[in-house]
């Protein structure tokens, strides 16, 4: 079967970090990026130099390039310009960001303004090229996974970003799920759970209902500004205290010496999780003001003093818990199971506190990071292979509604509802000889209209006059297996109908899509180009040097080693076409250049030092 | 004419002195010299009777102006090695041509002809800096650059022209001939530091490199050296300018404090 053949991947698309895995042998695994790291940094960067940086390298240049470095995308992706959350966001952004033609979102990066899902889509087509190296072959279906409270146009914005780094997505789903599927809760729980994911810079708690295999989000909550960076902040904070007051240098003025402050802080963090204490070791980190030796800093920081160092966020984290579980009206005892994700869950202190919370030991794999996309790979897996057992049914991630009067919302479709589905509803006039009706289109959960997200809205006209109450009207959704919504409404005296579309939208309008994906096809070409003339021009250094080397050898052999003149003759001209071609950005003139001095060289150092040429 | 010409390289020796490069500073004394051999300051300043003090770093020259290992060298002021007096038949280290060829040095040369005829286009001769006022320090800076170049120091020269330009920011002769010899040294460097998708690795231990002496940007480009990254991805994430870059990593495995790796 070809299905059988094609590689599939799971990605999980998270705010500081990523990560790509597939199944192989029946084995869910992590694929390991080209560097041999299973996590890559979610940052995207142009370097001075011009440069396109994602991953590791792009993350580890960005305090020194602050501006044209884009982390935490992913707070912006599918949002308006305009709305809070994007608002918060921009008081913590380094890099500019502009509002786009339709209210959305964009990233000014080396000059260009980009739509964030171009931004997400070059961290997955970095995994993408990952899995391809692990693979031998290309890759091009994946599962993506997206936190439960994701609405559909942040859904639609992250599927975008997959279109454009060459990916047909198959599915979205969420991120507590995916971790519930790599636990096999899918099949062995029939209950509450709760993950607790502590990732880079997010705190989510999610409550699902699993239920013969279908998963149902009952809550979910969090901080979107409550991370593993906290923890490094506090390190950082730490260092920075002890040597102003041994040198009374401050070194959060220095860039370079910030960096490196956030790469150690970082590292002893993770290493704090296994051992007790840890060496910061940062020799010349700053150079005086006045001049002089550069200073090192040098310090042992303890377990127990970065418990110490960060109770209170440990304690946040106890706090935001309890208050999500609180209005899911769901008490500690009433879960099955409780799951760590993230990073963060290795500290031992905080699992400790997440023991003392819900009494009970919480699930934590080996490598807690790892257990979403894991699950999302089971999940690709399971949706190829027809394994009905673990197919998620694709479901609605918000309710739906209709804005009614009062300034409230009349829910017609709950969320997680198995699309394609229908739903109707009537209404009547709330007014006197009312002759208008305004069909506004919602997706939320909270009770007043102007807190859930307006899909499109419409006008039915032309109504009976009659006293309010009187007309009745017919309120229809349809949502197809596609995802797309249609509203309806329809006066039952007239027949009068009047209906809208509602498509999910990232913000950017399918010529917009098919624009970046040409020019990420030709970004992607034209990479491919450069690093063949970078490793071509080394190929001819690396030849010149040797022909020139057997050149010299053979004018001081007397007769020429017994080479003909035209031998050396042909030497030389190669080595002129080498100059030529190494100043022209021209892969197949370097080819031939290299040719051209890969012939000469046996000849030439086939000159014997009689006169003859030697063996 | 050669008097004044003389007294301007004198001027910009002590510049190149004052920012450490010894070097640079050595031969345009020696090329005033040349010039005006009458030039008391010159002789003073190169030694007793004009007589060259011998080379710091003892070394034959390169003709590449690169720092040797034994050299020692302020990490801000990258200095070409010292030579006695003007260079006529440079001593190559690395693989020459003999005559007859039809090749003007090693393979070497041929990358850096390729920069120099195709890519920056560098005229044959410099000509004295057009629209300055003669005797200015700017004018001064400019002749000791292009001495320097034409020696083949092109550190030395990039250092004057830096100076050049923080006094004439928009005169574009600075800009032009600033930006090709910056150009130029980056090469060279990259030459030296040969294949840049290699990863390069510390070789000293953590306790020994405290002993080194670095300042906070050689230690930053130290520190982002782990075996995991090439010379072209310390380029990218070292938030200096690509010349300065090429500098510290060149010394940094002429030191032999890193090794280029695989």
């Amino acid at each position: 079967m070809a299905a059988e053949s094609e590689p599939l991947i799971g990605i999980d698309l998270g705010t500081t970090n990523s990560l790509v895995a597939t199944v192989q042998d029946g084995q869910p695994i992590i694929i390991k990026n080209r560097t041999g790291q299973p996590l890559t940094p979610s940052v995207v960067a142009v370097s001075k130099n011009g440069k396109r940086l994602v991953g590791g390298i792009a993350k580890r240049q960005a305090i020194t390039n602050p501006q044209e470095t884009v982390s935490a995308a992913k707070r912006l992706i599918g949002r308006k310009f305009s709305s809070h959350p994007v608002q918060d966001a921009l008081r913590a952004l380094t890099y500019q960001v502009v509002c786009g033609q339709h209210d959305d979102v964009r990233v000014r990066l080396a000059g260009r303004d980009l739509a964030v899902p171009e931004v997400s889509a070059m961290i997955l087509a970095e995994l993408k090229a990952d899995a391809e190296a692990h693979f031998g072959r290309p890759v091009t279906q994946a599962v993506i996974t997206v936190p439960a409270y994701f609405n559909d146009g942040q859904r639609q914005a992250t599927k975008d970003a997959g279109r454009i780094a060459g990916l047909e997505v198959l599915r979205i789903i969420n991120e507590p799920t995916a971790a519930a599927l790599a636990y096999g809760f899918g099949r062995t729980v029939n209950g509450k759970i709760a993950v607790l994911d502590l990732g880079g810079g997010t705190f989510d708690v999610s409550v699902l209902e699993i239920n013969n295999g279908i998963f149902d989000v009952v809550a979910t909550g969090g901080d979107t500004f409550l991370g593993g960076e906290d923890w490094d902040h506090r390190i950082i904070e730490w260092m920075v205290f002890g040597f102003a007051k041994e040198h009374g240098i401050d070194l959060r003025k220095d860039r370079m010496a910030l960096q490196r402050l956030k790469d150690a802080a970082e590292k002893a963090k993770v290493e704090l999780s296994s051992v007790k204490e840890t060496q910061l070791h940062l020799p010349f980190i700053c150079t005086p003001p006045g001049g002089g030796a550069a200073l090192h800093l040098q310090s042992t920081l303890t377990r127990e003093k970065l418990e110490e160092l960060t109770a209170d966020l440990g304690e946040r984290l106890v706090g935001i818990t309890s208050e999500v579980l609180g209005e899911a009206k769901v008490r500690p005892s009433d879960l099955k199971e409780v799951i760590l994700v993230g990073g963060m869950s290795r500290m031992p202190r905080i699992v400790e506190q997440v023991r003392q919370y819900f009494r009970r030991e919480p699930c934590k794999g080996v490598h807690a990071e790892e257990v979403v996309a894991l699950g999302a790979a089971i999940q690709a897996h399971a949706l190829v292979g027809q394994e009905s057992e673990l197919l998620l049914l694709d479901v609605t991630p918000q309710s739906m509604g209709v804005a009614i009067a009062g300034g409230y919302v009349r829910r017609l479709i709950p969320r997680n509802t198995t699309v394609p589905t229908s739903a109707t509803e009537v209404f009547a006039t709330s007014k006197d000889f009312q002759r208008t009706v305004k069909i506004m289109v919602l997706q939320g959960e909270h009770e007043l209209a102007h807190h859930n997200e307006l899909l499109g809205e419409f006008l039915l006209t032309g109504l009976r006059e009659a006293p309010r109450g009187q007309v009745e009207i017919e309120v229809t959704f349809d949502i197809n297996a596609e995802g797309i919504v249609s509203v309806s409404a329809r006066d039952r005296d007239t027949g009068l109908r009047q209906s809208i579309i509602v498509t999910a939208s990232s913000g950017l309008t399918e010529d917009e899509l098919r624009r970046i994906m040409d020019e990420q096809r030709d970004w992607l070409v034209a990479a491919r180009n450069t690093e063949e003339l970078k490793s071509k021009r080394v190929e001819l250094d690396i030849l010149a040097r040797d022909l020139v080397d057997a050149l010299s050898r053979v004018r001081l052999m007397p007769g020429a080693g017994g080479l003909s003149p035209d031998v050396v003759a042909r030497a030389e001209a190669a080595l002129d076409q080498a100059r030529q071609a190494r100043g022209v950005e021209d892969v197949g003139a370097l080819t031939r250049a290299c040719e051209a001095l890969a012939q000469s060289l046996p000849v030439l150092r086939s000159a014997g030092p009689r006169g003859t040429p030697g063996r | 004419m050669n008097a004044l010409r003389a007294k301007a390289l004198v001027e910009a020796g002590l510049l190149l002195r004052l920012s450490g490069d010894m070097a640079g500073a050595e031969k345009l004394f020696a090329r005033a010299l040349e010039l005006d051999p009458g030039n008391a300051r010159a002789r003073r300043l190169l030694g007793r009777d004009g007589t060259l003090e011998p080379s710091a770093s003892g070394g034959g020259d390169t003709g590449w102006n690169l720092a040797s290992p034994d050299q020692e060298v302020d990490w801000g002021a990258y200095a070409g090695p010292s030579t006695p007096g003007p260079v006529e038949a440079p001593v190559r280290e690395s693989v020459s041509l003999p005559e007859g060829t039809g090749m003007r040095g090693d393979a070497l040369d041929l990358i850096a002809e390729a920069h120099r005829t195709q890519e920056f286009g560098l005229p044959d001769t410099f000509t004295p800096a057009g629209g300055l006022p003669e005797g200015s320090e700017v004018e001064s800076l400019l002749r000791g650059a292009e001495d320097l170049l034409s020696l083949d120091d092109h550190s030395g020269a990039v250092e004057l022209l830096r100076r050049a330009q923080s006094l004439a920011p928009e005169n574009p002769r600075v800009e032009a001939l600033r930006d090709r010899s910056e150009r130029i040294l980056v090469s060279m460097l990259e030459a030296r530091l040969g294949d840049l998708n290699r990863k390069p690795r510390v070789r000293l231990q953590p306790d020994d490199i405290i002993w080194l002496n670095l300042d906070h940007r050689a230690g930053f480009v130290l520190a982002q050296i782990d075996g995991e990254v090439s010379f072209d991805d310390l380029f990218a994430l070292s938030g200096m300018s690509r010349l300065d870059t090429a500098r510290i990593l060149a010394q940094l495995l002429d030191e032999g404090i890193i090794a280029p790796g695989e």
